[in-house]
C-alpha cells in the first residue's frame, strides 16, 4: 500500500533547530503534514489528540526522554501501534538494545543526513 | 638505656627501704625517691615534648606549603572572573551557532521556496547565498571563544596539578564518584566521541534493517533480558534479540 504524504507526522525534539532540520527534511521528502513537540509530556499530549503516522523523536530531552515516550506509547492501547524512529546522539550499544525492545522501529545516530532519513522512514513505512 | 638507669636506681632504693626494716623512710630518703622519680618523669616528657615539637613543625611546614600552591591557584581569581567568564563564553558559542544556523536555514528555505521562473530568482538566490557566507563568519569568532574556555581549564590543570605535587606522594586518589543515575537516566550518556559509541552500520545491524517491520510495530521481538548499562554485548547476545 503506498505512503499517504499526508499522514500527519509529529517530530519531538527539545532543540529547536534539529526540529526545523528535519521539518525541512521531511518537506523534501514530500510530507509536508508535520507537527512539533520538544519534549515527551507535550508529544503524548499532542498524541492523545489527534492520530499520527509516525513519531520521529530525539531521546535526550526534560522532564521527559524520548526513550520514556517510547515505552508510554507501546504500553498505549491506542497509540501502541504508531511507528517510532528515534533520532539522537546516544550512540552506545546498550542504548539501541533498550530502544529495540521498547520496540522502537528505527534508529538513527546524529549527526545524520537526508538519505538516512528516507531510508529508515522506508524501512519502516514502506516505499514512498 | 636511658630508662633502664632509672629503673634500675629505683629499685636500688626500694630495696634499701625495705632492707631497713625500719617503720617509715626518713626525709632525706624520700627525697631521694622524689628526686629519682622526678628525674624520670623530666626524661619521659622530654622525649614526648620532642617528638610533639617534630611532627608539628613537619604539619605546620607541610600546610604553609599547600596554602601557598592554593594562594597561586587564585581560587578567587577563578571564582570571580575566569570560571563565570568561561561559562559565558560557552553560552555565547551556543547562541551565535544557534543564530548561525538559523540564519542559513531561513536563506536555504527562501531559496527552496522561491519560483525559478521568476524573473527575480537569480537576484534573489545571489542574496541568499550572501547572508549564507555572512552567517559562516561565526566560526572565526567561535573558535576564539573557544580557545579562552581552553585556556581556562590548561590554567586550572596546571595549578591543579602544582598542588598536587606540593601535597606530596602521601595524597591518594579518593574513590570514584558515585554514579547517582537512577533508572532510564544510566542510558543518558549524550554525545559520544571519535571512538566512543557505534555508528549507523553497526545500529542498522542491531536493529535488524531490511528485516525491519514495515509499518506499526506488530513484529516486534519478544523483550530479551534487559541488559546492564555498561556491560560488554557480545555478538550472541544481540543475535538472541533479533532472533
Amino acid at each position: 500500500m503506498a505512503v499517504d504524504l499526508q499522514m500527519p507526522i509529529l517530530i519531538v525534539d527539545d532543540y529547536k533547530t534539529m526540529l526545523r532540520i528535519i521539518r525541512n527534511l521531511l518537506k523534501q521528502l514530500g510530507f509536508d503534514n508535520v507537527d512539533e513537540a520538544t519534549d515527551g509530556e507535550q508529544a503524548l499530549t499532542r498524541l492523545k489528540a489527534k492520530p499520527y503516522g509516525l513519531i520521529i523523536s530525539d531521546w535526550n530531552m526534560e522532564p521527559m526522554t524520548g526513550y520514556e515516550l517510547l515505552k508510554q506509547v507501546r504500553a498505549d492501547d491506542g497509540l501502541k501501534g504508531t511507528p517510532f524512529i528515534m533520532i539522537t546522539a546516544e550512540s552506545k550499544t546498550e542504548n539501541v538494545i533498550a530502544a529495540k525492545q521498547a520496540g522502537v522501529n528505527n534508529y538513527i545516530v546524529k549527526p545524520f543526513n537526508a538519505e538516512t532519513l528516507k531510508t529508515k522512514m522506508r524501512a519502516v513505512l514502506g516505499d514512498f | 638505656m636511658f630508662g633502664d638507669d632509672i629503673n634500675d636506681q629505683i629499685a636500688v632504693l626500694v630495696d634499701h627501704l625495705r632492707k631497713r626494716g625500719a617503720p617509715g623512710p626518713n626525709l632525706v630518703e624520700v627525697a631521694s625517691v622524689t628526686e629519682v622519680l622526678i628525674a624520670t618523669m623530666q626524661a619521659y616528657f622530654r622525649s614526648i615534648d620532642t617528638s610533639i615539637y617534630r611532627e608539628f613543625r613537619e604539619l605546620s611546614d607541610y600546610i604553609a606549603k599547600a596554602r601557598g600552591e592554593i594562594a597561586s591557584l587564585r581560587p578567587s581569581d577563578l571564582q570571580r572572573d575566569r570560571l563565570p567568564r568561561a561559562g559565558k563564553e560557552l553560552e555565547a558559542i551556543v547562541r551565535s551557532t544557534e543564530e548561525a544556523t538559523n540564519k542559513i536555514m531561513a536563506a536555504a528555505e527562501a531559496v527552496m521556496a522561491a519560483d525559478p521562473a521568476a524573473d527575480d530568482f537569480r537576484t534573489l538566490v545571489s542574496d541568499r547565498c550572501m547572508e549564507i557566507f555572512e552567517a559562516c563568519s561565526f566560526q572565526d569568532i567561535t573558535g576564539q571563544r573557544i580557545s579562552k574556555v581552553v585556556e581556562t581549564l590548561t590554567y586550572i590543570e596546571e595549578r591543579v596539578g602544582r598542588l598536587k605535587d606540593a601535597l606530596g606522594s602521601e595524597l591518594q586518589d579518593g574513590p570514584p564518584d558515585e554514579d547517582r543515575r537512577k533508572g532510564d537516566e544510566v542510558l543518558l550518556n549524550g554525545p559520544a566521541l571519535e571512538g566512543e559509541g557505534i555508528a549507523q552500520d553497526e545500529v542498522d545491524k542491531l536493529m535488524g534493517d531490511g528485516e525491519a517491520p514495515a509499518g506499526p510495530a506488530k513484529s516486534r521481538p519478544a523483550p530479551a533480558p534487559a541488559p546492564t548499562p555498561g556491560d560488554k554485548v557480545s555478538q550472541a547476545d544481540i543475535d538472541a534479540l533479533f532472533e
